[in-house]
Parts: C-alpha cells; structure tokens; sequence
C-alpha cells in the first residue's frame, strides 16, 4: 500500500504494533543468547538479571571441546553439499528438457512431476526407510542425501525459469549449428545463475535443517547430522545440568544459518517466495 | 479436413510457443528428464506403491513378514484410541494454526508492504527464525517453555502468576506446540502474501485515491478482494503442512501429557521406528495422505466458491 | 574478397505446395513459390498472413505439414536447421547475452569445426563490412539497438549462407534508424549479391528494398512481383489496398453496361465514370468496385463531394473528402495547397489509372503499357 507521504497517527499506531511485535518474536532468541553468556551455577538458581554479570564463555569453550558436535555439523555440511549439487544438476536438466525440448510422453511426465509434489514426505518414510534396509544403505551419506533428490520443487522452478528465456536464442543457436547438448551448456544454462543460486541456497537450506529422515537413517552417533545430534543431547533436559550449555548449544547450532540467511536473504526469500506457487 | 484459415494471434504463436518446445520431437531429448524421472519413481512412487501394500500385510521388523491380513491393520487402527486421538490433535492443529497463519500473516504483509528501511528490516525479523531448524527451534522454546527459570515464567513472574507450566498441562499443551509453530514459520505466509500485494497494479491505489476512498475502504474494497485467491493459496498451504506436524511436538510434549499433543506423524514415528510395526505404520500413514488430501481439497473448492479473483 | 564472392548454384529457393497446419488451424495452404538467386524477396503482409511462419519453416524452426522447400537444387525441409546453409536475423536479434560480439559471430563457425584464424579472418570482414570492429569485445548489453542489430547482421554474414533470412529486423528500431537502416540493408544486398527473404508487415520497407515483393494474406500468396509493378497492377483487392499511402480509395459501383469498348461504371450518387478497362476482360461475377489511388484523382469538375479532413505533409496535401453518399475520397494536391474544411469541391477520376474489382476481388486493369 502507497504510505509515503504523511504517516497518518493510524498508520503510525500500527505500526508501532508491528514493532511491539517484532519485540515479542526477537524475545525467546534473544533471551537464549544473552543467557547463553551465564554460568550455569547462576542460571540454577535464577534466570533473572539478564543483563547484569557474571557472564562467561565456559559455555561455548565446552561446545568447542565436546568434539561430536563438530562431526554433527560436518555430516549436515556434507549431506547439504551433496544435495545441493545433486539437485542443480537434476533440476536443471530436467527443467530444460520440460521447457524447451519435445519429445514422446512428455505431457504425462510432467504431471507425474506434479504429482509427486502432492506427496509429503511422511506418507512414504515407513516403507522408504524399509527400502533402504533391505538394501543395507541405512547409516551413509548416500541415504541420507538420496530421498529429497526427488522433491520436484527444483524442477518446477528450472522449468518456469528456462520457459522465460527468448526462445528466440535458442532458435539463433539451432541456426547456428548448435546440438541441443550445447545449446543447454554454452547457452541457456549460463543464463540461468540467477536461479541456480537461489535454488542452491534453498535446498542447502532444508538439507541442513532436515530432522525426519535423518532422526529414522542415520541411528548411529557418527553419522548423525546437527538437528539429529542436537535432538540427541536435549534428553536430558529434566537435570538442568547446563542450563547455559543449552542455550550455548541453540546458539551454535543456529548460527551458522543466520549467518546464511544474512547473506543469502534476497535468494532465501525469493525460493520461499516461488515455493508452493506452481 | 481443411477448415478455414483464421488469422493468428501476432507474432510468436507457432509450434513453439505453444508446445513450450522448440525443433522437433526427439526421443533423445527425454534425456534431459530421465534422471529426474528415475529419481522421483523410484523415490517416491516406488515406496508409495510400497507403502499401500505394506499397509495390508502383517510386517514386523522383528517378526518378520507373516502374509497379508486384508484391511486388518485399519481396523485396528480405527479401534485404536490413540490413534484416534491423534486424529483429533492432528485436526485440532490445523484448527488452531492456519487461521492464525493466514491473519497475522496476512496483516504483517500489509503493513510492512514498504519501500522504506524499516519496513525491509521487519520484515527480516519476522522471516528470520523460519531458517532455524526444528531442533533449534524447540531447544529455544523448550528453555522459553521451562517451569520456574524460562523466559514465560520470568515473565508472568514478573506480574504475579507463578506455576505455568504449559508443557505438562493437558489443555495447553497443544496450543503451545502451536505458538511455536506460528512462531517459526510466520515468514512462509508473509511473504506469499507480500509477493502477491506487488502484484496488484499501483494504477488501482492512484484511481482509488482520485476517487477519495479511505485507507480502510481501500483495504476492504480494493486490496483484499485483489488477493483473495492467494489467500485460498496459503491457507490450503499450510493445512497440508501442519498436517504434517512431527518436531515440535516430539521434542517439546514429547506427545502428552495424556496423549493430547500427539501427532499423526508422531504415532506414525512410533509404531513404525520404534515399535517397528511395519505394515501398522503403513496404514496409518495412508490414513494421514487421506485426510490430507481431502483437508485440502474440501479448503480448496471452499475457496474456489467463495470468490474469483 | 572471398567472403563477398557467391558461389555459383543452379537456382534459388523453391517451395512447392507448402502447407502448414496446427491443429485444426490452416495456418498455411498449398504455397508454391520460386526465388531466383540473388533477389531480394519481400515476405509481405498483415500480422496473421503467415509469413513469419513461412520464414521459419524456411529456416527449419517450424515443421512442415506437406510440400518441399528446396534451395540451390537440394532439398532442405528435411534436414535440421543449422545444416540448411540458412541464416536467420531476428525481431530481436536474438543475441546471446553473455557471449562478446566477437564469441557471438563466433559461435556458429566453431560449432562445425572451423579453424581458428579462419574464424578470426571471417569476423574481421563481416565486422568490417558493418562498421562494428570497434564492439567486439562488448557485450550485447552494452549496445544500442542499431549496434545489436549489425551484430545480429553480422553473424549471419560470417557463415556464408546461401540464403539470409530477416525476420521483420527494424520493427523494433525507430523511425530515423529505420530509413538509414533500409538504405544499408539495400547496400549490403548489392554488395553482397546473397539471396535475401525478407519479412514485414510495412509496406513501405518492402517497395524500397525488395527486387520481388511476396503479398500474403490468411495463408495464401496474393500476388507475387516487382515493387512498382504490384503498385500499379495490383492483381487483387486485397493487395491494391494494402500497398500504397494512402490507401486506394474504393468506391461502390454498378457497371453501366456502356461505353464502347471499355467498361463504365456508374457511381451511388449516379455519376458515370469511364475506364479505360476493356470490356471484354470483364468476366464471370459483376464489378462490384472501383479503385483509384490519391494522386489519379483529379479535383475539377465531377463527382462532388465536402472537404472533411486535410493533412498537410510538407510536400504534398492529403484532403479526405466526402461525397454525398457518404463515401470518403482521398487525394492529393501539392504541398503549397489547402483546401478548407467544408469546402465543395468536385473530383474525377483518371481512367487510365483506374482498377475495377468484382466480387471475389479480383482486379480488373487496362491494358498495360507495352
């Protein structure tokens, strides 16, 4: 809505709300960062004076030792990689081939594409995760990458993407002798980056944050990526043993994805954005 | 059969436009395709296939696979309380987060629908816990969440009320699996809301001005009607995904107390990894791909009748 | 320079019962045409005529659904687009984007194995030839319009097609770039001496550069000839009102069945005008029309008629006037001159120069000169 004029006392009231809002939704991190500083003894007893010290890196200094969280992250960062590389390089594909080539039985086979967008992931974990037993694949980086390959997100979105380049250029690289091979290498693909990097982004994204599929494959402790590691350690939570070593733990599993999200935020917004709009 | 030539539209409409493709039909160019097409049968339609069959059989990881038993898995399931239960929550879920989904979301699109600074870093802020991770997610609100020393008590303490504890009380324990979850991914909705608000033509605000209409008249006559089907959009959106509900209420309820915050996807969870019953996993996972479908399509053709836009 | 020598082939382009369908749509019927090498051919007609799709069935990019297309002898509607010895200038140019003027023209040659200072050779001359050595290492979007419009030129220059083929190129370019561009399209065609199809729906394009223009309409040739010759003897209706500016006024007749030897044809308002069509060409289906350009309508004494409109060009007037019977007369009248709105004038109409169409539209002349 046009408002830039003269911000009317309404316009103002609301948007005071939205501030107070806003206060509201910073709250919890914010009160799990600020405590994350404290000794845990402090914390015991209260979680009061918030801002007052003592404050401590004990916290983080005892992340940094504890060694498997690393290994959690190094897992997600591996499983994210290799998702992410997978799914440019069949998105992009297929997205071209669905746009801008012909060939039999394609209209049928975009709509099993769309189909399987209907699907969510619960209704096959059972008997995907009884898949891979059978095929002994439980407790590797393949089976933990193979499942959302499959997610026809990225198709869908290389497919819109292609269709809006000038056919005209492909026609010019037809004419110029080009096989179709090449026209999608030296041509269309290199004036798809934009696209790529937002799909990427997003699927780099929701590897890193996946929990089901991990929580059901990947049981033994090595092979845990961070959510499932992170999940791992929350048991215990009746003790209160570490209060502040909890909050350290929300904050140095959250981190590097604000860092992201910091960077990236015009792609991350732009995938979310394009998501469910088909 | 020759019919008479009628003129075409201008410029482009031939073969390719039309088709979406260009040169000539080729069964080399399915090529392109064929990696994503084996990935997404074998994936997916694969185990789906699987899945409704395994949903017949009587298939315990333990026990091994002892032939099938007709619809036996569904009646039991549809004996089972739990289950039922489950259903309940599920449904109660939906219930209780879309509207919520939709309105806040809905109204935080429309205020922070600015060119200026301020609207751009509120608008970040409420996009940014969407990024986190569920077990981040719940870790934070777990500690938000804890009796005595979290931030809800601090603060409740602060005006007097003292014993809240919503994780261990049977009626509030879904709704506040509930706050979470439209805490975390409020920034789902805004921004499909925000991508559709740019769509609208500015012309539409400057006739409306000249024709001296209010800020709210604008709102209720102009900019809502504009958006209505994108409201159809998120709504069936998150049906479909609070449906699927599972992290939060694990990690947090862990499903109680007394079974009142438990998922369908939770008790899913249970009998099929935990329980390892594979065939009663099975069934009440088509169970929920039903009721999914049908949440979804009942909300989609109530939208449809409500209003074109 | 071997790149401006053409290399000798028997004939030209030929197509023979073309037709395309798409759908239950006849995009294009049974289209028979011959290009002699060298020429200058002007696809021509109203958006929706086909001619654009002809083009691109030329140049491989549409299919077709029944005839051959053939050029220097060898048959090409069979082969794939890039192996047709065709090149093509789009509406926009279709450059690619993140190539440099140089990969661009490029491209084409590396993609058949061309060796490198071969290539470098090639690029150098067509640049030349164009005035764009200085863009080279540009990218597209670093040009203005007229500069991607000589590259998009130049690309198809360094293959040495046996046909080039423009696809409407100065729809997009404005007025002033146009008329140079015209003038340096022509100019290269000279040069070059290369066979050229060239599309348009301006009428005006296809008079000054076309050695033969193609008149389309609805998926059919209408008449196929030399600029001035479809001028003055436009074979139908259709094709006497679509060239020429203004338009040819046409005006609803009744034959008179006098005369002599040459047809007359009585106005609504009664008048009788002559012609100097013979009778005898008159066949089959009644006159129903008759059609005469501005400059034959010759203000006097004749029909009258009110002046409505007048439009000064500079050098010369066009007045729109209105007879009684509501039919609008253009003609014209040197540039100095201008009527008043309102004023009575009275018009004849120059019989050697005046067409008689009948009901299908077909037109009817008198007799050529020589």
């Amino acid at each position: 809505m046009q408002d830039d004029s003269r911000p009317a006392t309404g316009d103002r009231l609301i948007l005071g709300a939205v501030v107070l809002l806003a206060v509201l939704w910073i709250a919890p991190i914010a009160w799990v960062v600020g405590l994350s500083f404290k000794p845990n003894e402090v914390l015991m007893r209260s979680t009061g004076g918030l801002i007052f010290p003592p404050f401590t890196l004990k916290n983080y200094t005892d992340i940094l030792n504890s060694s498997a969280v690393f290994g959690w992250m190094l897992n997600s960062a591996i499983v994210a990689a290799g998702q992410m590389a997978l799914t440019l390089v069949l998105a992009s594909l297929a997205g071209y081939g669905f746009a801008r080539t012909n060939f039999p039985g394609k209209a049928p086979l975009f709509v099993l594409t769309l189909g399987v967008l209907a699907v969510p992931e619960q209704a096959i974990i059972v008997p995907l995760h009884t898949m891979f037993s059978w095929l002994d694949l439980h407790n590797t980086y393949a089976a933990l990458i193979a499942p959302r390959l499959a997610f026809p997100f990225g198709v869908l979105l290389m497919t819109q993407y292609f269709r809006a380049i000038s056919p005209e250029i492909e026609e010019a690289a037809l004419l110029d002798n080009a096989s179709r091979l090449k026209i999608f290498f030296r041509i269309v693909l290199p004036l798809s980056i934009p696209a790529q990097a937002t799909l990427g982004i997003y699927t780099f994204l929701h590897a890193w944050n996946d929990y089901f599929w991990p929580l059901v494959s990947a049981t033994r402790p090595e092979m845990y990526t961070l959510t499932v590691g992170l999940a791992s350690m929350q048991t215990n939570f009746a003790q209160t043993e570490g209060l502040g070593f909890l909050m350290a733990q929300a904050v140095f599993a959250g981190l590097p994805v604000l860092v992201l999200y910091l960077f990236f935020q015009r792609h991350i917004v732009a995938a979310v954005a394009g998501a469910p709009t088909r | 059969m020759s019919t008479a030539a009628a003129p075409l539209p201008a410029g482009r409409a031939t073969d390719a436009s039309m088709r979406g493709g260009i040169g000539q039909p080729a069964w080399a160019n399915m090529l392109f395709v064929l990696p994503y097409i084996v990935v997404a049968i074998g994936l997916v339609v694969v185990p789906m296939v699987l899945g409704i069959w395994l949903s017949f059989q009587d298939y315990d990881m333990l026990g091994g696979w002892n032939g099938g038993v007709a619809f036996d898995n569904y009646v039991n399931l549809f004996g089972d309380r739990i289950f039922l239960g489950t259903i309940a929550n599920t449904l109660l879920f939906v219930l209780m987060t879309t509207p919520a989904f939709v309105v806040i979301g809905l109204f935080l699109a429309i205020t922070l629908n600015g060119h200026l600074r301020r609207h751009a870093v509120l608008r970040s802020v409420f996009f940014a816990s969407s990024v986190l991770s569920v077990t981040v997610v719940t870790l934070i609100w777990r500690l938000v969440y804890l009796p005595d020393h979290g931030l809800l008590a601090d603060i409740t303490g602060l005006v007097g009320i003292h014993g809240i504890d919503p994780v261990t009380s049977p009626t509030w324990a879904l709704p506040a699996i509930a706050v979470v979850t439209v805490w975390w991914i409020i920034g789902l909705p805004m921004t499909l809301f925000l991508a559709a608000l740019q769509q609208i033509p500015p012309e539409i605000y400057e006739a409306a001005a000249l024709d001296r209409a209010s800020r709210w008249r604008t709102l209720v006559s102009i900019t809502l009607p504009s958006i209505c089907r994108t409201v159809v959009v998120v709504a069936v959106l998150e049906i479909i995904l609070q449906f699927q509900l599972f992290g939060q209420a694990l990690l947090i309820t862990g499903g109680g107390p007394d079974n009142r915050s438990r998922p369908m996807v939770q008790y899913i969870y249970e009998s099929g990894f935990r329980d390892l019953q594979l065939g009663y996993a099975a069934a009440a996972s088509q169970v929920l791909f039903a009721l999914m479908l049908v949440a979804a399509l009942v909300q989609f053709s109530l939208g449809r009748q409500r209003g074109e836009a | 320079m071997t790149l401006l020598k053409r290399i000798g082939r028997l004939g030209g382009l030929s197509l023979r019962g073309v037709s395309k369908r798409f759908g239950t749509l006849d995009i294009i019927r049974d289209l028979s045409l011959d290009i002699e090498d060298g020429e200058f051919a002007v696809f021509l007609g109203p958006s929706g005529c086909g001619k654009s799709t002809l083009l691109r069935m030329i140049a491989g990019l549409e299919t077709l659904s029944g005839g051959e297309i053939s050029l220097g002898g060898r048959r090409i509607d069979t082969i794939a687009p890039g192996e047709r010895g065709v090149a093509m200038v789009f509406q926009n140019y279709a450059l690619y984007p993140h190539m440099t003027v140089r990969q661009n023209m490029a491209f084409g040659l590396r993609n058949v194995g061309t060796p490198r200072d071969e290539i470098a050779r090639k690029i150098d001359t067509a640049s030349q030839i164009l005035e764009i050595s200085h863009l080279l290492d540009r990218k597209p979007g670093q040009l203005s319009g007229g500069q991607r419009q000589r590259v998009a030129i130049g690309r198809a220059i360094v293959k040495q097609p046996e046909l080039f083929l423009f696809d409407e190129p100065l729809s997009n370019l404005d007025a002033a770039l146009r008329s140079r561009t015209r003038i340096e399209l022509a100019r290269l065609h000279q040069r070059m001496q290369a066979t050229m199809v060239f599309v348009t729906h301006d009428q005006v394009e296809a008079m000054t550069m076309a050695t033969r223009i193609v008149v389309m309409n609805q998926g059919r040739i209408e008449q196929v000839g030399a600029p001035m010759e479809i001028y003055i003897r436009p074979a139908t209706r259709f094709v006497a009102s679509f060239i020429g500016s203004p338009p040819m006024n046409f005006l609803p007749v009744t034959p008179t069945g006098e005369g002599g030897g040459f047809a007359a044809v009585r106005l609504a308002d009664g008048s009788v005008v002559n012609t100097a069509v013979p009778s005898a060409s008159l066949s089959g289906a009644g006159v129903t029309a008759l059609g005469v350009r501005a400059e034959h309508v010759i203000p006097g004494s004749g029909a009258p008629a009110r002046v409505d409109v007048v439009e000064r060009l500079g050098e010369r007037t066009l007045v729109y006037a209105v007879t009684a019977d509501g039919s609008t007369i253009v003609y014209d009248e040197p540039g100095h001159v201008a009527p008043a709105i309102g004023e009575r004038v009275e018009l004849a109409f120059d019989p050697s120069h005046a067409l008689l169409f009948d009901a299908n539209g077909i037109t009817y002349h008198a007799d050529p000169v020589a």
